[in-house]
């Protein structure tokens, strides 16, 4: 190596600056690869020694009343059987269904009325749509004590209100008709801005050749909505909601404070039977079970995120 | 006029030039700007009511009335508790999560925009994927390891585990700021002689300053805002803010301005910091939903 550097070097200067580059570009390597190690040894320890831990606590029926004795394989799918005989276990996922439908689908509804609202420009609607993210960004615990306030008769002014007209209503998170539908606003309430966020960011990168095009052609309102501007916001919409849907299983801060999986267990969703199993009754190894469920459920979203709306990023 | 506001324009009609459609074209607007001021005051009223809730008097709490003269009761009554305390905690716990994921994210991130190795993809995929878990995966497992190393209920552990999800947010949000910066001005740097490390700390990343700020208060945000890793990993001695306060909703359900002084305080340095960093903070919170 030595000796063929030391001849070829008199003739060829050129042959020798690539030499040393390709000397400096593994150099390069090294120094990146050093950057980059302890991220991804970081986060091997906190993310997938985990789930590789929940995995395996799974398939034993370990708690806490005999830690040591009840960590066994004996019977590693015994959890997951049970889990298809548990109907709280079914009718949580039900539960878990139902709100994250509703609320996905009214966030997305008024995420995308109110882009279109304010996708004007003008100085009042650049404030106004500041302002409108104040619910995305507060402590999802103070979103929680804000609605736990208007839910409560005693200090709710909407609650007055009703009174003051002779119609006084029961709290809406103390019947079990309504209970879930009040999570599903107060769900809503919080997570909107973000739809308003992403459809405002597409429609702000729309061409406006067609819909010139398309109105001189005599289009209305409507048929411009219809054909021009919902094809370009589809494929943000469908992001968005599939994004909501991954957090909406994670729903948490809300049915804590607010129903606390009640009345009875008609806002028990999954995760929150889960936690209740694990850290309620100590079942570890069935909430494990539980968790390993979820955690499935939202890399299948995920997966189908990235077949969506992440393939183009990677390309460009 | 008329050009440049058909540019965002989605019904572009009342575009068409002439004094006689300018008129209806004004009061249009005006009667958005009006539906979208009507629409916000609606929103925000909850936000609202919880902050004036913390500044009633005892006496006038179940009175729906907005006459009354604003006391610090409520807060007062927060300072003679341990609520100063979790309060400490939580920017405690913060501001070391933050330093940490920082410290950890921020070469690893510029590591991955500047070096494109195979296999790329699928480790930043990954990263993005640790966001998307549910908390309940990660806390089992934590739960159980805290209580055999002894780091329960500790401010060291709880900022530990806040690494799952803010260490993935760093390294998402500074790649793009790290390719916003040409590469020009460190190969300049490297025929002067300087290593990479040492062209990205005097060169990169000060140009990417204002980026690690802003990558800095989303994280503290995120860890503030946690509120189920610190319910279940904290007993008595490093009591987050948030738990705080569900801790006097469950024990304390009557004393509603003291619940309401207390939201207040926990949502201020967020709102702070929103009305601050507002421009990247949309970018953060919309960190791989939108293609840029």
């Amino acid at each position: 190596m030595g000796a063929a550097n030391t001849l070829a070097a008199p003739a060829t200067p050129g042959l020798r600056a690539a030499h040393a580059s390709r000397g400096w570009q593994a150099a390069r390597r090294r120094a990146f690869a050093f950057g980059l190690a302890p991220a991804l040894i970081v986060l091997l320890a906190i993310t997938l020694v985990p789930a590789a831990a929940l995995v395996v606590a799974s398939l034993t029926p370990l708690s806490l009343t005999d830690p040591a004795g009840t960590f066994h394989f004996r019977d590693p799918l015994g959890n997951y059987r049970h889990l298809l005989e548990d109907t709280r276990f079914l009718g949580s996922i039900a539960t878990q269904l139902k709100l994250s439908a509703a609320s996905v689908a009214l966030q997305l509804a008024v995420g995308l009325a109110l882009a279109l609202l304010l996708n004007r420009p003008s100085r009042v609607l650049g404030a106004v749509r500041g302002a409108f993210l104040i619910p995305m960004v507060l402590p999802p615990i103070v979103v929680a004590l804000i609605w736990k306030i208007l839910f409560t008769p005693d200090v709710s002014p909407l609650h007055h209100a009703l009174e003051s007209i002779g119609w006084p209503v029961r709290s809406l998170i103390a019947n079990p008709d309504t209970a879930l539908w009040a999570i599903a606003f107060a769900d809503t309430w919080q997570w909107f801005p973000f739809t308003m966020l992403m459809v405002l960011a597409a429609l702000q990168m729309m061409p406006a050749d067609p819909l010139e095009a398309a109105s001189l052609d005599g289009a209305s309102r409507w048929q411009l909505f219809r054909y021009i501007v919902f094809p370009h916001i589809r494929p943000v919409l469908v992001v968005c909601g599939l994004f909501r849907l991954i957090d909406s299983f994670k729903a948490f801060p809300l049915i804590f404070v607010l129903t606390d999986g009640g009345p009875g267990n008609v806002t028990e969703v999954t995760n929150y039977y889960g936690f209740i199993q694990a850290f309620n009754f100590s079942y570890w190894g069935y909430a494990s079970a539980i968790a390993t469920v979820i955690l499935a459920g939202v890399f299948a979203l995920s997966w189908l995120v990235g077949r969506l709306g992440w393939s183009d990023h990677g390309k460009h | 006029m008329a050009s440049t506001d058909a540019a965002l324009q989605i019904p572009a009609l009342d575009t068409a030039s002439g004094a006689r459609r300018k008129r209806p074209g004004r009061l249009r607007r005006h009667g958005r700007a009006a539906a979208a001021l009507a629409l916000l005051a609606a929103t925000l009223f909850p936000f609202l009511w919880l902050v004036q809730l913390a500044f009633k008097p005892a006496a006038d709490l179940f009175d729906s009335s907005l006459l009354f003269v604003p006391t610090l009761d409520g807060f007062r009554a927060l300072l003679q508790g341990s609520f100063p305390r979790s309060f400490l905690n939580s920017l405690a716990v913060s501001t070391l999560s933050t330093a940490m994921s920082l410290a950890i994210g921020v070469p690893a991130a510029y590591a991955l925009t500047r070096w494109r190795f195979p296999g790329r993809r699928h480790v930043a995929l990954w990263i993005l994927v640790t966001r998307m878990a549910p908390p309940i995966a990660f806390t089992i497992p934590f739960f159980l390891a805290y209580r055999w190393l002894g780091l329960q209920d500790t401010l060291l552990g709880l900022a530990l585990v806040y690494l799952t999800f803010n260490l993935a947010i760093v390294i998402w949000l500074m790649q793009t700021f790290f390719e916003a910066v040409p590469t020009a001005l460190e190969e300049a740097a490297y025929i002067d002689g300087c290593g990479v490390w040492q062209a990205f700390w005097r060169i990169t990343l000060p140009l990417a300053a204002p980026g690690v700020a802003a990558t800095a208060v989303l994280c503290f945000i995120f860890a503030w805002n946690d509120f189920f890793y610190a319910l279940i990993l904290t007993r008595t001695q490093a009591v987050t803010a948030p738990v705080a306060i569900v801790n006097f909703l469950q024990y304390e359900g009557w004393e509603w301005s003291k619940i309401a002084a207390g939201g207040t305080l926990v949502m201020f340095p967020v709102v702070l910091f929103t009305v601050l960093v507002r421009k990247y903070l949309v970018h953060g919170l919309t960190a791989g939903g939108v293609k840029d």
